[in-house]
């Protein structure tokens, strides 16, 4: 009896069968997905591997990716829709990138991000970007040379201008929804448009000629308020974003010199702190950052050997630090009233009975913000020269 | 729990087979040797079949050549030169010249007299019965019988063509002794004693099989050793009533705790020096006659990932090189099913440069990723197979054909992707990595299994399988002792020699579980730190 039984246990195992199996040749890789909308649709795009065209041998020299066009009412109609033209089944389990167009960011990302969560075949590492006055469609089909898969191209230019420019911002699906989902801190996702002619782009010959004619470039920071776009920070205000929320790795401030030429100063260490305290009922914010530098280029007739010439270059730096960042505030605060910074999360970390008064109208009470900027920077090295060769030959 | 069930209704169904051969009885009238000579002879011409290598010699010896006398032996198996030079001269040439010639009447008690001052040989005995004659006279002894006696004399001087004492092929060391065992149990014993000089170095010698007669030596270290374990040893032993044992794997089969596991509970080797440390430690070993393969009791899991090298290498390169063999193991178990269970079920844990790689070589690729696999693991079992079983000249040939076939004709013919046959190739060699063929064995069959499981499961599969090959594991039994300690039950002082093998001179305990008596192996330092602090 107790064998039947281990039996009759044995085989609900293999009931079960191989239901969610993939084979590898059954399935199209999509490394990119776009949505834009048309008449009250979305309308998908899936940029799918072409496996053979990307490996080392065999590539008869085709596309290396394919675009796979489909519209719905929702995403989740439209992806499926999708399988009237793809021969093989759509696996996003790798997805690099979603691009989201600016018309659909402007309406607001709620109810285009809730397939992307709450699909099991997703990782939640891939990134979002927003295309800037075009669709969607047009960045995922330009050519893309170096890195053969443009939605990878995305996903490693994002990560290298992260590193090295601080301009742009790599956001998640899960940053993301806790920025929306958050009162105390807005959305911020990093634009990307194509310069050139986005025509000629889509076809091989962008990626054989030695200059592309079209080159997908990032562009600026978009400002959400809960999940809406609404404006855009420039590069200057978009690394000043980068300083006050500490997420500056390295980027580059260029001085004029007082006579002529200029100072290009590498910042390599940045340390943000932002701290709220409450004042007779008004809240305050201090915005303090600490920074290193070093020199890593200079044009004009100074002194490096001196160590007073180094100090004056410390404080004309933080002088420039400081504008930076004070101009991002004021741009959040009066133009677009978005708390990106999350100085609504640091006035509830300070004082959480203000807090729970402010954030009724937390947005008209940001924009009244009253925020002080200190800033510290020091200057470490000045590379392996010490004055311009300019300077040594009129010496 | 299964296991455990079927074993049993095994044992229910399946009577010893061997039960209903007799006994050796006590000797009958009929078996008794025979006053005349005629009549002893033709007796054993007659029970022997007239056997062409038996050769029957009549002698006359004594006064005035008045005794008839035979000389039997079989040939090949006998020295020859000593029969010669020691029996038969010293009988009919120098013994009838000398004075003793006169006391050799037949009245008298003619054996013993030649017994003590005639036969020059260390070894000889009587022997009144028939079947004690047969055991000796085919083992290469020499058979003396005089006409007028119901006994006669045997002979020791067995000598035949053997194998010397040669590099043993199956464990082969960089640093260790050369020396392994051959077919000689006398021989075997002696490379052992060679090695343990202790008196407590004590040896008992079972006869085993109705026909083959073969020589079993139970040999342990009294008073190291757990007595209990020698006395089930013993009684094991003695339970086997069968007709032959050929070779130790024989009574490997007979005397293992489980019959239903692929996996040894019998640790055989061919080294001595790994037979001396088994017996240090209070293990027992079995030789046994015509085979170099000595088998050691109680084995236990980690036993068998122990080679006799890590103790002759400096401790922390054996130690990694001994995690190393563990991680190859796991390797030649689970690569393919890995593979398998993560390209079709789990695409999202494989780097997407990886993945989209694999996809392209998949393009084009008639079959799923498990038959594949199947089809590559089945074809290098047959290649395996067939490069152990045919004749060494067409080696070269065989290697050709198999590296050609299956590495680069299959994969240009599309009919398999190259990453599989990297995969099985990784796992064939990571199955060779363990010490012990036997250990190798049990993956090589689980392997199978594992892979069915991830292709129906996926990696659900492979920790189901898994899951179910530790229970397993932990429910074997080698002699009483756990398989799988010191794991489980977990014991912290054995570690020393687990996973990693400490110095020497932290090994201050035997293994406990193994002997009960005697745990201390070393004084407790040993180790020269004192004369370094001094200077």
């Amino acid at each position: 009896m107790k064998k039947i039984i281990f039996l009759l246990m044995l085989t609900t195992l293999f009931l079960s069968g191989c239901w969610d199996k993939r084979e590898l040749n059954e399935i199209s890789i999509t490394m990119g997905i776009g949505i834009d909308e048309l008449d009250d649709q979305f309308v998908v795009t899936a940029q799918a591997v072409v496996p053979s065209e990307v490996s080392v041998k065999g590539s008869t020299g085709g596309s290396p990716v394919t675009l796979f066009k489909g519209e719905g009412e929702t995403i989740v109609e439209a992806v499926r829709q999708l399988s009237v033209i793809t021969p093989r089944v759509i696996y996003p389990g790798h997805l690099r990138i979603l691009v989201i167009s600016e018309s659909v960011a402007e309406k607001g990302l709620g109810d285009t991000l809730d397939f992307f969560e709450r699909n099991w075949e997703l990782r939640s590492d891939f990134y979002i970007v927003i295309a800037r006055d075009m669709t969607a469609e047009e960045i995922l089909s330009v050519t893309t040379a170096i890195e053969s898969i443009p939605a990878n191209k995305i996903f490693n230019t994002l990560n290298i201008s992260d590193e090295n420019w601080s301009a742009s911002n790599v956001v998640t699906l899960d940053q993301l929804l806790g920025d929306i989902a958050s009162l105390g801190k807005d959305a911020v996702i990093s634009g990307i448009k194509i310069t050139g002619d986005s025509e000629i782009g889509q076809n091989k010959e962008n990626v054989t000629s030695v200059t592309p004619v079209a080159r997908i470039q990032l562009n600026g920071l978009g400002v959400f308020k809960k999940d809406k776009l609404v404006g855009w920070l420039t590069e200057k205000e978009s690394k000043g974003y980068k300083l006050i929320t500490n997420q500056v790795k390295r980027t580059i401030t260029i001085l004029s010199c007082p006579s002529s030429g200029t100072i290009s100063i590498e910042l390599l260490r940045e340390k943000a702190k932002i701290k709220a305290k409450v004042v007779n009922g008004t809240p305050e914010v201090e915005v303090s950052i600490s920074s290193e530098a070093n020199i890593s280029e200079v044009t004009c007739q100074i002194d490096l050997t001196q160590k007073e010439t180094i100090d004056k270059l410390e404080e004309i730096y933080s002088e420039e630090l400081k504008e930076i960042v004070q101009g991002t505030i004021r741009t959040l605060q009066e133009d677009y009233s978005a708390d990106i910074l999350g100085f609504g999360n640091a006035i509830h970390r300070a004082d959480p009975e203000t807090w729970k008064e402010l954030k009724r109208d937390w947005e008209q009470q940001f924009s009244s913000l009253q925020v002080n900027v200190k800033v510290d920077a020091k200057l470490r090295r000045i590379g392996t020269i010490v004055n311009s060769y300019q300077k040594t030959r009129e010496e | 729990m299964f296991f455990k069930k079927k074993l049993k209704s095994y044992k229910l169904t399946h009577p010893s087979p061997s039960s209903s051969l007799p006994n050796n009885p006590k000797i009958q009238p009929e078996n008794r040797l025979l006053k005349e000579l005629k009549g002893n002879l033709g007796n054993i011409q007659h029970q022997l079949g007239n056997s062409s290598d038996i050769i029957i010699r009549e002698i006359r010896i004594g006064k005035d050549e008045s005794i008839n006398a035979g000389i039997i032996y079989t040939d090949g198996l006998t020295d020859t030169t000593s029969l010669q030079q020691f029996i038969m001269k010293a009988l009919m040439t120098d013994f009838s010249k000398a004075k003793e010639k006169e006391k050799l009447v037949p009245q008298q008690n003619l054996i013993e007299l030649l017994k003590d001052m005639a036969l020059a040989v260390g070894e000889i005995k009587n022997v009144t019965d028939f079947d004690t004659l047969y055991v000796s006279l085919l083992s290469g002894d020499t058979i003396f019988l005089v006409d007028g006696f119901d006994q006669g004399l045997i002979v020791g001087n067995k000598k035949w063509e053997e194998r010397g004492v040669t590099e043993p092929t199956s464990q082969t060391v960089v640093r260790g002794p050369r020396e392994g065992f051959s077919e000689n149990l006398r021989i075997n014993t002696a490379l052992v004693r060679r090695k343990i000089k202790d008196p407590n170095l004590w040896m008992e010698t079972k006869v085993i099989g109705t026909s083959t007669k073969t020589d079993v030596a139970i040999m342990y270290i009294n008073g190291i050793v757990n007595e209990k374990i020698v006395k089930e040893v013993k009684e094991r032993l003695d339970r086997i009533q069968i007709d032959g044992i050929l070779e130790s794997g024989n009574i490997e089969e007979l005397i293992q705790d489980s019959t239903v596991s692929p996996f040894p509970t019998i640790l055989n080797t061919e080294r001595p020096d790994v037979v001396a440390a088994a017996l240090l430690d209070g293990r027992i070993a079995l030789i046994i006659d015509g085979t170099p393969f000595v088998l050691i009791v109680p084995a236990l899991f980690v036993q068998f990932f122990q080679s006799p090298e890590d103790y002759y290498h400096r401790a922390y390169i054996s130690s990694l090189i001994r995690l190393l063999r563990f991680f190859s193991y796991g390797i030649a178990l689970l690569a393919p099913s890995l593979f398998i269970a993560l390209t079709t079920f789990h695409l999202e844990m494989i780097p997407t440069a990886l993945l989209i790689n694999l996809a392209a070589q998949r393009e084009g690729v008639p079959f799923p990723a498990f038959v594949e696999a199947l089809i590559m693991e089945i074809t290098f079992e047959i290649l395996r197979e067939a490069g152990a079983r045919m004749p060494r000249s067409i080696g070269p040939t065989m290697s050709i054909v198999g590296a050609f076939v299956i590495g680069t004709a299959a994969v240009e013919a599309g009919m398999i992707t190259s990453t599989i046959v990297i995969v099985v190739s990784i796992t064939a060699i990571s199955s060779f990595v363990s010490p012990s063929y036997d250990i190798a064995i049990a993956v090589r069959m689980l392997r199978f299994l594992m892979m069915g499981l991830a292709a129906s499961f996926g990696l659900f599969g492979i920790a189901l399988g898994l899951f179910s090959i530790v229970l397993h594991l932990c429910s074997l039994r080698s002699f009483g002792i756990p398989y799988m300690s010191p794991l489980a039950p977990f014991n912290l002082a054995d570690q020393k020699d687990t996973f990693i093998r400490l110095p020497i001179w932290k090994m201050v305990t035997r293994p406990s579980l193994i002997n009960q008596q005697n745990m201390i192996k070393q004084k407790a330092t040993t180790k020269s730190t004192s004369i370094e602090k001094k200077s």
